[in-house]
């Protein structure tokens, strides 16, 4: 408990620590926030160009220090190596569990595009482009007219797929947050105050506005 | 009739799901289906003029006058919609397994060939037979094209790469297949069969992926 909170007050007294660790830290917490929320969150186009400049850096830099081939060199360079696959790791991973949503909900991030960034849009239009494009060949073209529709939404069930807003969460309170969370359970609802440092398993929907605010981060 | 055809698609998408390789394409169900469609639509479409003048069709229709038409008219609509759902649905589930295929970098045009053989599947046992239909090849090869597009942009992080979190830097690894001398910033390898070697992950990485090499712990 002690450590999470040496993490929390890390993050907000930020001034001394270097712009690098800041980034290793959001990096991480995106990657978390992002496996773990069933919906697409806000895509950190700063966050994501920083740590790939930095990435090319270190790889010019790794190339240069094999180059000279100094015996000396070959530890720190092994500390390199690794912690250069480790953000590899990093950004693979939080892309990967990205394009797994886009793919899984594509109509409905196709009507609502806010949260891509521009190369993930390009990917989800060209991918659900060929997808329509191998239904029709299959056999939606043989079809009445009204009932080729990919993105119907009338008659009881809808056709576009939506994230489930209402999945539980596990979540961590970072700032306080003064208004109280409305809760719902089976029969009753209920208030719940959110105090930092608190750990909660909550409705997606309930705490999703203080995730993307960077009040509570998911864990 | 009424679903039927469609429940067997549903089936056998689900049956897709759990299989490590892909089935050959259900045509003649897809076929039935899709024409299953065609024939309750048309009849749909008789059932209104029936209940019209004749001659044109009815914009707005009571269901209190006729009960009996209505329902037809519903279960015929429902059944539409229902077929339509388990194509897609079983299309879709394919798809998925080939987007897979593709991010693993299995070559697809082998695909065709191997995944039928030494599968006591029972029907069709006259020799291999593609299990992909056309459109589905098409389909997996304009999206290999799109993810190395994608991945193109990409390269310095490798989005095919493992999603295992990295441990060490340098991996056991024997070969199971010879794969010729590859380049690494520690000078040329020569990767002969059964030979063993101390090399860095993001080196072979693919060539793990592809089955040249075999990881040791």
């Amino acid at each position: 408990m002690d450590q999470d909170i040496q993490d929390i007050l890390a993050s907000v007294s930020a001034p001394t620590i270097p712009q690098r660790s800041i980034d290793l830290q959001a990096l991480t917490r995106a990657w978390v926030q992002e496996r773990t929320s069933p919906e697409l969150l806000p895509y950190p186009s700063d966050l994501i160009e920083r740590t790939m400049e930095r990435l090319k850096k270190q790889i010019d830099n790794i190339e240069n220090m094999t180059g000279t081939m100094d015996p000396q060199a070959n530890f720190t360079l092994v500390i390199f190596q690794t912690e250069l696959e480790r953000f590899k790791f990093l950004i693979r991973s939080f892309l990967r569990a990205r394009i797994a949503k886009i793919d899984k909900f594509a109509q409905h991030y196709l009507a609502q595009p806010d949260c891509l960034s521009p190369l993930e849009r390009e990917y989800l239009h060209a991918h659900s482009s060929l997808l329509s494009a191998h239904y029709s060949t299959s056999f939606l073209s043989s079809f009445p007219i009204q009932l080729q529709k990919l993105d119907d939404t009338t008659g009881g069930i809808s056709m576009v797929d939506k994230p489930d807003e209402d999945t539980a969460v596990f979540c961590r309170v970072l700032r306080d947050i003064l208004e109280p969370v409305e809760v719902y359970g089976e029969s009753e609802t209920n208030d719940v105050e959110l105090r930092r440092g608190d750990v909660w398993v909550l409705r997606w929907s309930a705490v999703r506005e203080a995730v993307i605010r960077g009040d509570i981060e998911l864990i | 009739m009424y679903g039927e055809q469609a429940n067997k698609l549903v089936v056998d998408a689900k049956r897709i799901q759990n299989l490590p390789h892909l089935p050959p394409y259900a045509s003649t169900v897809v076929r039935a289906t899709t024409k299953e469609v065609r024939d309750l639509d048309r009849e749909t479409m008789n059932l209104l003029a029936q209940s019209g003048d004749g001659t044109q069709i009815k914009s707005f229709f009571n269901p209190a006058d006729d009960p009996s038409t209505a329902c037809a008219l519903l279960v015929n609509h429902l059944s539409m919609r229902r077929n339509k759902r388990c194509l897609l649905a079983y299309h879709r589930t394919r798809t998925d397994k080939l987007e897979q295929m593709c991010w693993a970098g299995v070559d697809v045009s082998n695909l065709s060939q191997t995944t039928n053989n030494g599968q006591p599947s029972g029907r069709n046992s006259a020799g291999p037979v593609n299990s992909l239909s056309a459109e589905e090849e098409q389909y997996v090869h304009q999206y290999n094209d799109l993810l190395a597009a994608y991945k193109g942009r990409w390269t310095d992080v490798d989005l095919t790469g493992s999603l295992e979190p990295p441990k060490d830097i340098f991996i056991d690894v024997r070969v199971l297949k010879d794969a010729g001398e590859i380049q690494t910033e520690y000078g040329s390898i020569n990767l002969t069969k059964n030979s063993q070697f101390y090399v860095r992950q993001a080196d072979v990485e693919r060539l793990i992926q592809q089955g040249y090499l075999q990881r040791l712990s």
